[in-house]
């Protein structure tokens, strides 16, 4: 298990990887409330699939463990790429 | 004509959006991008790019290009000349395209890192697709040798810095770009540096520091036997590593100098007599040792070698002095410095600011002429006066058409020459060469010698006839010869072409930039007549005198143009 600071870190540190192919005014910023996928979020169609394998990839080079998170189920209603402060806690709460 | 923007067209058999988001974002903020319509690429490189002023990335993998190769991949026996004959078909349509393009850059094909192919076999003529991959690169190179715009980028290079996340097949069935973002972001970074090449912003000096920069240890405290550089020691061999790369440096064309904080007398004497400095005084340009300012010391400097802050690097160990030139001389590149001599090299060849489109013979002659300046400058401060020391000189000029022997030379000095620049018009190589191809045009490139040595190709001039006027639609010439009176002899030899092609006025037009004031000031000292705010005219009934200390041979000259 990791704590939920430290996966916060991880996400934040995939947003820098997708920022890079972001507009200035259209970047991620690096809070919890910031939202990630469905209504009012940045990103599109590609920039989720960019954010979400560089999260997996975050991910293993954090725990050394394989994570797989790019599936329809983890992108709908409910899901916990909803915001950064979720998809922590979502990471946290995974076994390493 | 100001500079033209960087506009980028994509064409790629994979979704390149990445890349040119990476580039329009980050690496190149504001550069205007598009993307070919889905589709083949063939077809996209037959629409062309959206227009003539666009440059553009062709960037394919190779089994989309030569289903032999996909083939071959599969263990299949296959005929691997159709593979070279696909890679020619391939190169033939970007030739075309890029007829019809600023400038295109191809990235070589790669594959997949864990492509193992046959394993021990997989480099076997014949048989394995590494060694058919490696034949296909160098057949696409060749086959483009004849398009002087069309350069093939090293996409192997990326995705070797780029380590295990350099290709993603999760990437390429959920988004089909294979490559992830480690070399999405080196291949811009590399795009954005030959952009930069191509539109004339390499840079030409390397202003260095010298003590643990050039070597290890205070000079002025442990005198030159005291330094650490070269010998059996790791750190010393590190510096002599970095001093032997910079001196490769200088074969590309880049001019050397230092600014450093120290004794002068001190310094120098380590420069020419610790046995193992492979850099001596000969190599640098110019130099600014002592206990100034060191962002004055790099203007100072910058002045003496006649080059702008755009066109310089500064390197210092000290976070201080870098963080000082940075803030004081805007333009220049100041590049953090790993404080371990062991990286010196490293830092320095990862530089994408040197990239030029071409080599030219006066690249490889420059440091050379480097101590034939230093000459010239002895001579200057021995001569009773300016004038005195312009005619021992013994300056010699020869007028030649543009033709294919100095194209690449003329291309080069058209894109970046900033000072004495009239139009400051950017070109590359092929639309210099369809510019002058036009009936009434005229392109003449000047060779400048004198009896110190050879500046070799350092001056153009454009001639637009139209009715009775010619317009002086560029007028050029590299910093190295301003002020020697070269200029007034360009502008007679293009007054006696104008003449001989029997129209009545010669007028020039300066569009003013940031940097070439200095052609404003000769134009306003040359004794044409300013007609308009920075329009220039000389009533060719007369000829435009040449300098008396100027000797011209006219190998272009028409019929009647005999001006003396």
């Amino acid at each position: 298990m990791m704590d939920e600071e430290a996966a916060r870190r991880l996400v934040y540190g995939a947003i820098d990887i997708v920022n890079r192919q972001l507009p200035a005014a259209k970047r991620l910023q690096k809070a919890p409330e910031t939202i990630i996928v469905g209504e009012g979020g940045a990103l599109d169609s590609l920039g989720v699939v960019n954010f979400v394998i560089a999260v997996e990839e975050e991910f293993a080079d954090a725990t050394g463990a394989a994570v797989q998170l790019l599936a329809e189920n983890m992108l709908g209603d409910g899901s916990p790429f909803r915001t950064v402060g979720s998809l922590a806690r979502y990471i946290a709460a995974r076994p390493a | 004509m100001a500079t033209a923007p960087d506009r980028l067209y994509f064409v790629a058999d994979f979704n390149i959006e990445p890349l040119a988001r990476e580039l329009a974002n980050t690496t190149r903020p504001g550069l205007e991008t598009a993307i070919a319509p889905p589709g083949p690429v063939m077809a996209a490189l037959a629409a062309g790019p959206p227009a003539a002023d666009w440059s553009a990335v062709v960037w394919t993998r190779p089994e989309a290009i030569s289903e032999a190769f996909a083939r071959a991949r599969a263990f299949e026996r296959i005929d691997h000349d159709q593979a070279i004959d696909d890679v020619k078909a391939y190169a033939a349509a970007i030739g075309r395209f890029a007829a019809r393009a600023r400038s295109v850059f191809v990235p070589a094909w790669v594959q997949p890192p864990f492509a193992r192919g046959w394993g021990m076999l997989d480099h076997r003529p014949g048989i394995g697709a590494t060694d058919l991959l490696a034949r296909m690169n160098v057949a696409l190179a060749d086959a483009l040798v004849g398009a002087p715009s069309v350069f093939v980028l090293d996409a192997g290079r990326w995705l070797a810095s780029a380590g295990v996340r350099g290709w993603s097949q999760k990437l390429w069935h959920a988004a089909k770009c294979p490559f992830g973002p480690a070399v999405i972001e080196l291949a811009a970074a590399d795009i954005a540096a030959a952009l930069d090449g191509v539109g004339g912003r390499a840079r030409r000096l390397v202003i260095l520091d010298l003590d643990d920069v050039l070597w290890g240890g205070l000079v002025g405290e442990v005198g030159w036997s005291g330094l650490t550089l070269g010998g059996h020691d790791h750190v010393g061999e590190a510096f002599a590593d970095f001093q032997r790369a910079l001196k490769a440096l200088t074969a590309r064309g880049v001019q050397l100098a230092i600014v450093s904080k120290n004794d002068e007398a001190a310094a120098l004497e380590a420069i020419d007599r610790h046995p193992e400095m492979l850099l001596r005084r000969g190599d640098f340009a110019a130099w600014r040792i002592n206990w100034d300012d060191k962002a004055q010391n790099v203007a100072n400097v910058l002045a003496e070698v006649n080059l702008g802050a755009e066109s310089a690097v500064f390197i210092d160990d000290s976070e201080a002095e870098r963080a000082r030139v940075r803030d004081a001389v805007p333009g220049i590149l100041v590049p953090d410095w790993p404080s371990d001599p062991a990286r010196f090299r490293e830092a320095l060849e990862s530089l994408r600011c040197f990239d030029a489109p071409v080599q030219t013979a006066e690249d490889r002659a420059r440091a050379g002429m480097i101590a034939d300046e230093r000459s010239r400058r002895t001579a200057l401060a021995a001569a009773d006066n300016l004038d005195d020391w312009l005619r021992s000189l013994e300056i010699a000029i020869t007028v030649e058409a543009l033709a294919p022997a100095n194209l690449d030379r003329a291309a080069q000095l058209f894109n970046k020459t900033n000072q004495m620049n009239a139009s400051t018009r950017r070109l590359s190589a092929g639309e210099l060469a369809a510019w002058a191809a036009a009936p009434a045009h005229c392109l003449l490139t000047f060779r400048v010698r004198d009896r110190f040595g050879d500046y070799g190709l350092t001056g153009i001039v454009g001639l637009e006839l139209a009715g009775s006027r010619a317009r002086l639609s560029d007028f050029l010439l590299s910093c190295r010869v301003m002020g020697r009176h070269v200029e007034d002899a360009m502008l007679h030899v293009a007054a006696a072409h104008a003449r001989a092609r029997q129209v009545s006025t010669l007028v020039v037009e300066v569009v003013p930039t940031a940097r070439n004031k200095p052609c404003l000031d000769f134009f306003l000292g040359s004794g044409l007549r300013e007609t308009r705010h920075h329009v220039f005219e000389w009533d060719l009934s007369q000829p435009y005198a040449r300098p008396d200390f100027v000797a011209v041979a006219d190998h272009a000259r028409v019929a009647a143009s005999s001006d003396p």
